[in-house]
């Protein structure tokens, strides 16, 4: 097994007592128990604090623009398909500047584990409201408080197609490396919504906050029951957080349908092209 | 022989566009050189739509304002186009439906009774205009039926048949009532076999041929056929065309690609473009090579999004925020655009950075002869260079951003055993970390505009002289698609004892004073010809390299520069 400090890059950056310390430590751990070295595994990053652990973890990676994580990680799988492919965003990088490919990479269900990070703010910019902030949230770009409500990612994931949706608190580590663990063993999109309180601009939802909202799904919970998930999902909007996988599937991912993936990579494959059958078309 | 235009027209939705396609291959089949232009609204029906078809027995540079035979499947193609007919045309129509008033060699053809007695479909009316034209011209009725067998066989033999009938129709009924306007202008010439294609086309080729492994698009008129050709061949060459959800996620889709370790290419236009444009600077900081397939249309925003213009020069040269290197190259016909599309994989590989290929409607969606055999031969000999592109770290810790001599730095493939690193869009050390010390800013900075040193010294390429530049009075400038038309342009006015020369560009950015600047130098009189507003070569010689060219030749008006502009443009400007 691949020792932890093998994935440890600079010491981090992050606030003391800021959620992305558990979450971090939380990533290496779930690697390692998935049999991965830094040189197996693809992580594409997004920009923001939780980006920035592009240089706190060792492993091949990209950390490009903020809100395209996604479609560059979509890019690498369908070169590669054999390597483990990561997204690590915030929620505004992911849920907002990147709504869209999120969408769409839902619907595709790419084999690509994403964690994100939702703090419910603005962090390296300095405490602007997100997508996900709770209607009235006050902040620096709305004090009047968002009028918008938030946006409900697990629903959506769920609705667009998303095989594999959990949602895990930052303050219990134990479980989020479970979840995390398992979401990168799923093949399909799998998704981890990760509640994570950001202890300098975000007074409201705190580490208080969850441990009051937050429970976890009873071994009872049926998660392939897509209504049941919704039901589960929707909570959000009355300030209650399920914690575990709420919904999961088991379908084809997008390069297992891709014809010309069917015998190898892309980054494999060794051309033979009969060129005189192209060229007949232009006779 | 003269080149010959032959142009149809007819309603928007009614098959104009696959009739002149297949008029381009009968000609190209007798051995003929072709040269064809579309014309339509940005509306799929209700529309009018024309299909003009140049060839000659030598090579066509251009297209041409006078036609020779015009097929008119509906009246507004005759009353559009009257002004460019002369009394040496030959004019196709129905006299049952309208008249076309004029001195010219009118032609019926009763395509209503024909439809009606042989229960066909409107459509079929091309079908009877293309044997028409192929009596009218002297042609091989047979090299019709083998297209219309290649078109129809798949729905079976006697669908074949009943196509071939309406050809057979319109032929005969030339024969017999015509006869005295039959002329032999469509023998067979003994050229080398030629493919008709179009620039998109011949860029796909290109593509494949470069080993391009994942192509990346949104559909965008007109770089949109890339797209639909690759898609369709995906089987038979094993590259994966992908249709993303918008232009940002098919750019940062295409760097993934790259990333990983695959040739990996996007198209659009303009609007598209300007979409993925945060994206190249990514490219260009993170060092990750990109060809981009940006095929122009007259803009701003949504312009006209079927016609023609090279409007984004400037925008492509100065794309991106930040400095980082970038190549910018614009073929000017099929021959370039094929050399060009594989020198702009290569170039991207070497020197680790966005390489974009400029086109244009006119270059993207005409069809033009291209030789078989040069496309034979390059399917033989060429060899991709993957530059310092590496499967093993060449030391460990492996450093992504080494600093060398070149500014070059080896190349890892992710997934390569003891190593790993990160493609950081933020400044960064060798090793590829977050770094914002002022040294090592200024290092990496330094490093990267190396690369454009280096690309000046070993693969920059200077204009292209055409004529006898040492003699010439006078000397375009061009790039891109107006190359023909001043190629056309020149041969007219060389008659006429005007000395000519041209110089044409198309590797056009970063620029190397040093090659450039010595043409300059001569008294001759330069003029650039442009299918823009402003001249913008003229103005990117004048920015970077203080060259500055007095007399322009410009056209802005969606349409395609003509031989004729050129000469009318100058003897104007001689008075």
């Amino acid at each position: 097994m691949t020792p932890l400090h093998d994935f440890s890059g600079y010491k981090p950056t992050w606030c003391p007592g800021c959620g992305n310390w558990g979450i971090g430590v939380a990533i290496k751990a779930a690697l390692i128990a998935s049999g991965l070295t830094p040189s197996s595994v693809f992580i594409s990053f997004g920009i923001g604090c939780s980006g920035n652990m592009n240089d706190f973890i060792n492993a091949y990676a990209s950390h490009g623009l903020h809100g395209r994580a996604l479609p560059v990680a979509i890019g690498f799988k369908l070169a590669n398909h054999k390597m483990k492919t990561i997204v690590v965003a915030g929620d505004g990088d992911f849920y907002g500047e990147g709504g869209n490919h999120f969408l769409h990479a839902c619907r595709g269900n790419h084999d690509i584990t994403v964690f994100v990070h939702d703090n419910r703010v603005y962090g390296l910019t300095t405490g602007q409201s997100a997508p996900t902030a709770q209607k009235g949230y006050k902040s620096k770009s709305t004090p009047g408080g968002i009028i918008e409500i938030s946006v409900d990612p697990l629903s959506l994931a769920i609705t667009q197609g998303a095989t594999f949706v959990s949602q895990a608190f930052a303050g219990d580590t134990p479980h989020l490396i479970d979840l995390m663990t398992k979401a990168i063993s799923h093949k399909g999109l799998s998704l981890v919504n990760i509640l994570q309180p950001c202890v300098t601009f975000n007074k409201i939802n705190t580490y208080a906050y969850y441990l009051s909202r937050t429970y976890k799904l009873s071994s009872e919970y049926k998660s392939d029951d897509r209504q049941l998930a919704l039901q589960k999902a929707s909570e959000v909007n009355e300030e209650r957080f399920p914690l575990g996988i709420l919904y999961k599937q088991d379908k084809k991912s997008y390069h297992e349908q891709v014809q010309v993936l069917s015998s190898g990579t892309l980054l494999d494959s060794k051309s033979s092209i009969d060129y005189t059958e192209l060229m007949s078309d232009f006779e | 022989m003269k080149h010959f235009l032959w142009k149809i027209g007819g309603e928007a939705g009614f098959g104009i566009l696959t009739t002149g396609l297949v008029f381009s291959k009968i000609a190209s089949r007798l051995g003929y050189y072709v040269f064809d232009f579309i014309q339509y609204p940005s509306l799929i029906r209700g529309g009018h739509n024309t299909y003009d078809v140049g060839f000659a027995d030598k090579p066509v540079y251009s297209l041409k304002q006078d036609i020779d035979l015009l097929v008119c499947l509906n009246q507004e193609t005759f009353t559009q186009h009257a002004d460019r007919l002369s009394p040496d045309s030959l004019v196709l129509y129905d006299s049952s439906e309208f008249d076309c008033v004029g001195p010219y060699k009118k032609v019926s053809v009763p395509f209503k009774k024909i439809l009606t007695d042989l229960k066909g479909q409107v459509v079929m009316k091309n079908t009877i205009a293309l044997g028409a034209t192929i009596a009218l011209l002297g042609g091989d009725i047979n090299i019709l039926y083998d297209l219309l067998t290649s078109q129809f066989q798949k729905k079976g033999q006697n669908i074949v048949d009943f196509n071939k009938q309406f050809a057979q129709a319109g032929y005969d009924h030339i024969q017999s009532q015509y006869s005295a306007y039959i002329k032999n202008r469509l023998e067979k010439v003994d050229n080398q076999e030629g493919l008709v294609m179009s620039g998109n086309e011949v860029f796909s080729l290109g593509c494949v041929l470069a080993d391009c492994k994942l192509y990346v698009a949104y559909p965008m008129t007109p770089s949109s056929s890339v797209l639909s050709v690759l898609a369709d061949w995906q089987d038979k060459t094993g590259m994966l065309a992908r249709h993303a959800e918008d232009e940002i996620s098919v750019i940062n889709t295409a760097l993934g690609g790259s990333i990983a370790g695959v040739r990996s290419a996007v198209g659009t236009s303009g609007g598209g473009f300007a979409l993925m444009v945060e994206t190249v600077s990514f490219a260009g900081i993170a060092e990750i090579p990109l060809v981009i397939f940006l095929s122009q249309r007259p803009g701003p925003a949504t312009g006209m999004p079927t016609w023609t213009e090279q409007g984004d020069l400037l925008f492509a040269v100065h794309a991106g925020h930040g400095e980082f290197p970038k190549i910018v190259l614009a073929p000017g016909d099929n021959d370039e655009m094929l050399d060009l599309t594989l020198a702009a994989f290569d170039l991207a590989d070497i020197y680790q950075t966005p390489v974009i290929m400029l086109s244009d409607m006119l270059l993207s969606e005409s069809h033009r002869s291209i030789s078989k055999q040069k496309v034979q031969n390059l399917i033989k000999t060429h060899k991709v260079d993957r530059g310092k592109f590496v499967l093993e770290p060449d030391v460990v810790p492996y450093k992504r951003y080494k600093i060398t001599d070149d500014g070059i730095s080896p190349r890892l493939v992710p997934g390569a055993k003891e190593a790993y690193y990160q493609s950081n869009s933020y400044e960064h050390l060798e090793d590829g970390h977050t770094s914002e010390e002022a040294h090592v800013r200024i290092n990496q900075i330094d490093k990267r505009a190396r690369k454009m040193t280096a690309y000046l010294q070993k693969h920059f390429k200077g204009p292209i002289v055409l004529g006898d530049y040492k003699n010439a009075d006078t000397v375009f400038i061009t790039w891109g698609s107006t190359k023909g038309a001043v190629q056309e342009a020149r041969k007219i006015l060389d008659e006429d004892g005007i000395k000519t020369a041209q110089l044409h560009f198309t590797y056009l950015h970063p620029l190397d004073p040093q090659i450039i600047t010595p043409f300059f130098k001569d008294k001759k009189r330069y003029i650039a010809v442009e299918n823009n507003s402003r001249g913008q070569f003229e103005k990117l010689l004048s920015m970077e390299l203080g060259i500055k060219i007095k007399e322009k030749i410009l056209r802005y008006d969606g349409r395609p520069i003509l031989a004729e502009d050129i000469i009318n443009t100058l003897q104007k400007n001689n008075k």
